[in-house]
């Protein structure tokens, strides 16, 4: 037979340090993420409608806040795709971050009850 | 290498998130030449062996076979995750990118000869970047494809992989990871096939310092070397 048996006090050390390894991971992965953010624009879109001379005009901006103050920032139809698809996928990064930080905090947390 | 069994499970046995990974991962044919590693195939161990380990990642981790043809399967692995919701993460430091959802985070590894260490490979046929790690290959010797109701995934034998975190163990700076490999080897050793065993350890070439660091991490884990052959 082997010895398949772990002292508890190595076992218990064992989890701390993996969480504390886990506590890196989150923090390092936060940080890239932060990166990625940092090169897509934040906002939102919206469409403005005029009417001008019996015709109906629309046009997009994207609106967002700048220094404490709201930016309205006109965004032509050529780069109106390519926009959104950048504001979708900064909501799909925001998403992954708030997923992140919150377990961060809880790692912290319960490391920070076992010292 | 020939696969030393195909095993059909009629259950469930991983998160909705991971099943819908390998799902999008076993359509795009990834599973040909590529294989699941890492803490997530013991669920598959626990369901076929019956072994009793329950500490799970949040890192999912797959093999890619090295490649000698000059034609690979294209698959675009990068489209397919980002279809399936993940987001790319590259580490500026190394350009290695990785993927993430919920906390999950995804990481492609490859088989590095000895030599120069290089911290990432561009695998082109698959649209990914991998970390090229030595004694990859050898995960690859006898796997297991396992049939689930509506996909399949290949894994490492658990001969295979228990030779692998040996080799591993004693390389590792991290003594979590280091303590981790050898709670893993210990409870493997209950399932272990001596025949499997010796096959691959007669498959491999493995150097002087490689042989001697896998009888150290046998005599910590109370496992006979000459089981292995040496």
């Amino acid at each position: 037979m082997y010895d398949f048996d772990m002292k508890v006090v190595e076992k218990k050390n064992l989890v701390h340090q993996m969480l504390r390894e886990e506590l890196v991971r989150c923090r390092r992965i936060s940080v890239s993420l932060i990166k990625m953010l940092s090169g897509l624009p934040k906002g939102s879109l919206h469409a403005r409608h005029k009417r001008y001379q019996e015709k109906k005009y629309k046009y997009h901006y994207l609106k967002y806040r700048e220094g404490g103050k709201s930016v309205s920032k006109h965004i032509s139809d050529g780069d109106l795709e390519k926009l959104s698809k950048q504001l979708e996928e900064r909501k799909k990064y925001m998403k992954e971050l708030v997923s992140y930080k919150e377990r961060i905090k809880y790692l912290e947390k319960i490391l920070s009850a076992k010292k | 290498m020939t696969s030393r069994m195909n095993i059909t499970l009629s259950k469930s046995i991983y998160p909705e998130d991971i099943e819908a990974l390998l799902k999008a991962l076993f359509k795009a044919g990834f599973f040909s030449q590529g294989l699941l590693i890492g803490s997530w195939v013991m669920p598959i161990y626990r369901e076929l062996f019956h072994i009793h380990y329950v500490l799970k990642t949040f890192d999912i981790d797959f093999a890619v076979e090295t490649i000698s043809s000059k034609n690979p399967k294209r698959v675009n692995l990068e489209k397919i995750l980002i279809d399936s919701g993940y987001v790319v993460v590259t580490d500026y430091e190394t350009g290695l990118r990785k993927f993430t959802k919920g906390g999950f985070e995804v990481e492609f590894l490859i088989h590095r000869r000895g030599g120069r260490v290089t911290p990432t490979k561009n695998i082109n046929h698959l649209h990914i970047t991998a970390t090229p790690l030595p004694f990859i290959d050898i995960l690859f010797r006898f796997p297991i494809i396992v049939s689930f109701v509506d996909y399949e995934t290949r894994v490492p034998c658990p001969e295979s992989l228990f030779i692998h975190k040996l080799i591993v163990a004693q390389r590792r700076t991290n003594n979590a990871k280091k303590e981790n490999d050898f709670d893993q080897c210990r409870i493997l050793t209950t399932i272990l096939d001596k025949q499997v065993l010796r096959k691959i350890m007669i498959s491999i070439k493995l150097g002087r310092k490689t042989q001697g660091n896998i009888i150290t991490s046998c005599t910590t884990i109370g496992f006979p070397p000459h089981l292995l052959g040496l």
